[in-house]
């Protein structure tokens, strides 16, 4: 095949260039942001060349691969590879940084920083989700809390130090427990420790060694996608940061859960998985109904839409914990659908405080008068939000009800039970939704703002939610551009699960 | 041809650039968009053209060959499922098409008018013809998926269309029960869908029914869990078409554009159900329970429909309740199997009540200029009355909308209303009698509209007739004639203070406050719309009659009401006494399933004397609705009876009593929204907040609690280890003092031993 290092290249250029930052001359801010916004679109179109040309589609196994070695004396290798798995939470965080990059043109303070953190994240995320080696996976993982942790405790709201501590103490205990995972795994068995995913992955262990493992790495990703109860960490956090930093957050962090669960809990560990699967469906359904009910009791804007992230990663819990084709790719669909629509969501709640200077959905009201193209934006996204037909969160949510119908696993009392719940969340989620427009843009009531005049969305402004919408709508109306990346890898991870 | 029937995938398709150019003109180029307004909506009314014939023509290929034509594409696929997508054309489909953009076309029509001087023209029309996209993708579907998504679409058009007028906050609540409610319905359509694939394995119409009648008969299936399903699915019907327990959205939905509420939630969405039902019938006839169940909830609903508006204030809530009512007739059939006749029904009452609910746009819209753009007041029927001098035309076309709902024979709804109480007859005796009393209530409450609405004088002069400047519009009653104020006070509804939520807006109504009539009162409603005419107290202006593309509209849907009940009247038999109207032709082919009573070929001394008690009804309740509303002035030869009526005194409480009664109920919609409200919204709000609270204090208190008490040990640990010698030292001798007492105590004690 080509030996050219793509993916390295693809890891290291934003953090690379993003350091260069700092020698860039002192011409203001506006330097600083065309840079890094061409690197981003660079770095998107890279990725972009190289997947088209450079990978085939039909291929279940990891391609592009990489493998150096790094560090010689506990044989650590510098891998990484690209298989249908990676390749969508890749492409949408290229997508959704690049937007969010653009989306944070008006932060002045700080912002050669600023722009370098936005650059180093984008190269964690990319990395985590293309290493193939498990501790690169996790150096990668711990590599992009930095940037959220000071993005966040630097450019967030009035109670950002509470929000940045309890970010990073939250994902750092869950680190620890994937470290604890990694090690044990690498060490597991053998004098050298092996850590190439490849090579675990056809690995088994005693059955009680693998629970552990798996609740270790459980926890770990738990934090992050959230499932409750690990998930008040996310209101917070959401509440708080700058709304490019949350559409980066919402749109690709709360994704590496996700991906996390299925590339080492469900491909590394299918026997633990097979045990632990009916749990995560039930919490699952829980987490749906809980969040969806806790949602309308927030007052503050971002924390409700946070919560309808949360409601929504329930899905992807259920999708993963389901075990069949349909069900993963359900739940992959979610994870892209989710990221497209919870980024749009938090950027469109961003720039709407950005204007009314308010937090609090009682105190809002009438903005539909003076700002139309919000409302639109506004609406349109809530109901691809509430899985509107047509768009992607609609389908992604009705694979996964397919998955759960049609898995083997369960008998038939359960499964209906399940789908019950994931149906009443299906009525919740208008509920909150459409109230927070409702509050938001409906009736007449004027600010106590003095100058009741705002501007609407600007061209760039417009531009950003625009070309998230339009994935969302191409998604809903043809699925086929996402599944047909995954249906091979998915094919291929649960067939592990046929042997048991 | 089949080359049409190839491309017939087209249809819902047609209608849609018009949304989308509008949606991408106005979010991109908002002026350049905005000055072409009229082009729009040409457009639109154009392209709904080309649909209708295209319609036409596929039903006239129906009538003459009656088949099933269905395509299909798939749309995903994967290895374990597929979606796919399809059209079907059958009889049903041709009918639907062809009400869909007929009342499409002329409300499109109305609607350039109407809204013209309205800032959100374009929007309306976006929304429009993506209502009629979806509305037409629905009726044009071949598996369930499909009919959920575009039965997502239709629902979330109505979402946005009721709340158009956003700056009203009753229409901003409106629009989002008008959703949820639907929401619960689908709900239930989505998880009986799924329960069907997990019988079935299919969504297509046609296989779906052939793997379930196969599966009957090995006695294969969970009967329980079929019925189940069935139900679920009924459960869609149920919201979509406003019956009974899922009603509360339809009245509100009147917050929305006249228009709107003539196309969408008189004519077609609302239909949607009944489509549905229709559409699942051979799935539904299989399930005796389910038969049951639906005429059920059709007889409920058209009992409750009627109650319910017998006492509205709003015109169009009025209306809103009759569709209600009107639909309950057409699910009442579909229960009890006459398939025909619902569908006969669906037809007619479309055309009426779109008729019905242009008329009443055009009063408000000429009614709007003099009392202002409150829908408090420019639908308020006491405010109207003896428009019938000022807006003749829309008089009349109101009133053969409301003869044809009562059911007076020449016009539509009388044929089909009269099939559906015939069959109602053979079906069950109690059904029939509850059915045939509501079409006397049918016709009463239609006529109070006419009445109050046309007849007598023009109220909101009133006080200028009586003189008395200071006394209540209210006074003028709904009940016609002045009402004794001792009933209406507050001591009445101590008991239902605690039931009714709008009582502190309804204490107002009685309270002695009159309206403002003139222009200060309307300022803050519709900050868009600037108000041409100030109308003083002192000179009287009219409402006028509406220009002509309204009275257009109107016009030919008068000519629709008038003719539309051909396509089933049974006027010709041949020798084998089958009937050759139309409508039986159409839907011979899926006649078979039916029960076998509404398959007998028509006997006209049978038809006769039911046409003859059914017409007997409805006149009786004209009657009384004549002799409660008509203005005494007018109907002079009454008044001997009205006297006799007056001179029995304790009757005459006993009489208001119960019209007080009749009027709580209807003034507060059977209380079922009150009971919704404080049941569900307040319980899920509650809910919220509780688990918002434990979200907050417990699992994240645990978190807090946690750092904060690491903190304090931090804390406590930072002033123990201050670095002084002398406090290391003080600790040491403590701890060893401590294990000397210990040891000591325990050496002791072994020595004791």
């Amino acid at each position: 095949m080509n030996y050219f290092p793509w993916l390295t290249i693809i890891v290291l250029l934003p953090i690379f260039a993003g350091s260069l930052i700092f020698f860039l001359p002192h011409r203001g801010n506006k330097v600083i942001r065309w840079y890094t916004i061409c690197i981003s679109t660079l770095e998107l179109l890279l990725t972009t060349y190289t997947f088209c040309y450079h990978f085939q589609l039909n291929d279940p196994l990891t391609q592009l691969t990489e493998d150096y070695k790094w560090i010689h004396f506990f044989d650590f290798y510098w891998r990484l590879g690209i298989d249908g798995l990676s390749i969508g939470p890749i492409l949408l965080t290229g997508f959704i940084t690049t937007l969010a990059t653009l989306a944070a043109r008006p932060v002045t303070r700080d912002s050669r920083l600023f722009h370098f953190l936005m650059l180093a994240m984008y190269s964690g995320q990319i990395g985590s989700f293309s290493s193939r080696d498990l501790f690169l996976f996790f150096i990668m993982w711990e590599l992009e809390l930095i940037p959220v942790y000071l993005l966040l405790s630097m450019w967030g709201g009035k109670k950002r130090l509470y929000s940045a501590t309890k970010f990073i103490l939250y994902t750092a205990g869950g680190s620890i427990f994937l470290l604890i995972g990694v090690l044990g795994i690498g060490l597991y068995g053998s004098n050298e420790p092996t850590l190439n995913l490849e090579t675990l992955a056809n690995q088994s262990y005693p059955v009680a060694l693998e629970i552990i493992f798996y609740i270790g790495f459980l926890i770990a990703f738990a934090v992050k996608l959230p499932i409750i109860p690990l998930h008040t960490w996310l209101p917070d956090t959401h509440g708080e940061a700058h709304y490019s930093t949350c559409m980066l957050l919402a749109g690709i962090l709360l994704k590496m859960g996700a991906y996390g669960l299925v590339r080492i809990n469900m491909e590394l560990l299918p026997h633990a998985h097979s045990i632990f699967s009916p749990w995560l469906i039930i919490v699952g359904a829980i987490q749906i109904i809980y969040a969806a009910l806790t949602s309308p009791g927030q007052r503050n804007l971002k924390k409700r839409i946070a919560y309808s992230s949360v409601s929504h990663m329930g899905f992807i819990i259920i999708g993963i914990g389901s075990i069949t084709d349909t069900g993963l790719n359900g739940a992959i669909l979610q994870i892209i659908s989710h990221g497209f629509i919870g980024a749009a969501l938090f950027f469109l709640a961003g720039t709407s405080y950005d204007r009314i200077r308010l937090v609090y959905l009682d105190e809002m009201g009438g903005m539909a008068i003076h700002l139309p193209k919000i409302f639109t934006m506004f609406s349109i996204l809530s109901m691809a939000s509430l899985a509107l037909p047509g768009m992607s969160g609609f389908l992604a949510e009705l694979i996964l009800f397919f998955g759960i119908i049609t898995s083997q696993q369960y008998l038939l009392m359960p499964k209906i039970l399940i789908t019950f719940v994931m149906a009443i969340g299906m009525i919740l989620t208008p509920i909150y939704l459409l109230s927070m427009l409702r509050q938001m843009f409906y009736g007449y009531k004027l600010f106590n703002v003095p100058n009741s005049y705002f501007f609407d969305f600007g061209a760039r402004e417009l531009f950003v939610s625009i070309s998230i919408l339009l994935p969302i709508i191409a998604i809903g109306i043809y699925p086929d551009f996402v599944l047909s990346l995954s249906v091979d890898k998915v094919e291929a991870i649960l067939s592990n699960y046929f042997y048991q | 041809m089949e080359y049409t029937y190839q491309y017939s995938w087209i249809i819902p398709f047609i209608p849609l650039p018009v949304p989308m150019l509008i949606g991408v003109g106005l979010l991109l180029f908002p002026t350049a968009t905005k000055n072409l307004r009229r082009m729009w909506a040409f457009l639109s009314i154009f392209l709904l053209s080309i649909v209708m014939i295209l319609s036409v023509y596929l039903s006239i290929q129906e009538i003459n060959r009656s088949f099933i034509y269905q395509y299909v594409w798939s749309w995903t696929i994967n290895n374990d499922f597929s979606l796919e997508f399809g059209h079907l054309i059958d009889p049903l489909t041709s009918i639907m098409l062809i009400l869909i953009t007929t009342v499409g076309i002329l409300v499109l029509f109305y609607s350039d008018n109407y809204m013209s001087h309205d800032q959100g023209y374009l929007r309306f029309f976006a929304y429009m013809s993506f209502f009629n996209t979806s509305m037409l993708g629905l009726v044009t579907s071949s598996n369930l998926i499909q009919i959920y998504i575009f039965w997502e679409l239709v629902g979330m058009c109505s979402y946005l269309l009721i709340g158009f007028w956003f700056t009203r906050p009753s229409a901003a609540t409106a629009c989002q029960k008008a959703f949820v409610t639907n929401r619960v319905g689908d709900f239930g359509l989505l998880l009986g869908i799924l329960g069907l694939y997990w019988i079935t394995g299919s969504f297509e119409f046609r296989d779906l029914f052939q793997i379930l009648n196969n599966l009957i008969y090995n006695n294969e299936v969970p009967f329980l869990f079929l019925t189940l399903c069935a139900f679920l699915l009924f459960a869609g019907a149920v919201a979509k078409s406003a019956q009974f327990p899922l009603h509360v959205w339809l009245p509100d939905a009147m917050e929305g554009p006249t228009p709107i509420s003539a196309l969408i939630h008189a004519a077609t969405m609302v239909a949607a159900g009944i489509f549905l039902v229709a559409r699942l019938l051979p799935l539904f006839i299989i399930i005796p329970y389910i038969m049951n169940f639906i005429s059920l909830i059709g007889i409920i609903t058209v009992l409750l429909g009627a109650t319910l508006a017998l006492a509205q204030k709003d015109i169009k809530r009025g209306l809103a309740y009759s569709t209600m009512s009107q639909l309950g007739y057409m699910m009442l059939a579909l229960g009890m199997g006459s398939y025909r006749a619902a569908f006969f029904h669906l037809i007619t009452h479309a055309y009426s009540k779109a008729l019905l609910f242009l008329g009443s746009g055009s009063i408000i819209h000429s009614m709007e200029a003099i009392v202002g753009y409150s829908p408090d007041k420019s639908q308020n029927m006491v405010l109207m009355g003896g428009l019938k001098k000022h807006v003749p035309i829309t008089k009349t076309a109101f009133l053969v909308g409301t003869l044809s709902l009562c059911g007076i024979p020449p016009l539509a709804c009388f044929w089909s209303k009269d099939e559906i109480l015939n069959d109602s007859w053979l079906y069950s005796p109690i059904f029939a009698i509850i059915a045939c009393s509501t079409a006397g209530l049918t016709a009463f409450y239609m006529f109070r509209i006419y009445l109050l609405t046309f007849e007598g004088h023009f109220n909101v002069h009133f006080q200028n007739y009586s003189g008395q400047k200071s006394s209540s519009y209210y006074s003028i009653s709904l009940w016609g004639k002045e009402v004794p104020k001792t009933i209406k006070n507050k001591n009445n509804f101590h008991l239902l203070s605690l039931l009714t939520m709008n009582n502190n807006e309804r204490a107002s109504f009685f309270s002695n406050k009159t309206y403002q009539i003139d222009g200060n009162g309307k300022k803050r409603i519709r900050p868009f719309l600037t108000i041409t005419h100030f109308v003083t107290k002192n000179t009287f202006s009219y409402p006028h009659e509406s220009d002509n593309t309204m009275l257009f509209s109107m016009v030919i849907l008068v000519l629709f009401t008038f003719f539309v009940g051909v396509v089933g009247i049974p006027f010709a038999f041949n020798q084998e006494g089958i009937h050759l109207d139309i409508l039986s032709k159409l839907l011979n082919p899926s006649i078979n399933l039916l029960h076998p009573n509404s398959n007998n070929s028509v006997d006209w001394y049978e038809f006769v004397t039911n046409a003859i008690f059914s017409v007997s009804i409805a006149f009786f309740g004209i009657f009384i609705a004549s002799f409660l509303y008509k203005p005494i002035y007018s109907s002079l030869q009454n008044l001997n009876l009205l006297n006799s009526f007056s001179k029995r005194g304790p009757n005459r409480i006993l009489g208001d009593r119960i019209r007080n009664v009749i009027y709580d109920w209807s003034y507060n919609r059977g209380y079922i929204d009150t009971f919704y409200t404080i049941s569900l919204t307040q319980g899920i709000r509650g809910l919220a907040e509780l688990i918002h609270f434990l979200d907050r204090r417990v699992i994240d208190g645990i978190t807090n609690g946690f750092g904060l008490t690491s903190f304090f040990f931090g804390e406590g640990i930072k002033y123990v280890g201050v670095g002084r010698i002398s406090s290391y030292l003080l600790l040491y001798l403590l701890f060893v003092l401590i294990f000397l007492l210990i040891y000591s105590f325990f050496f002791f004690n072994l020595n004791f031993l």
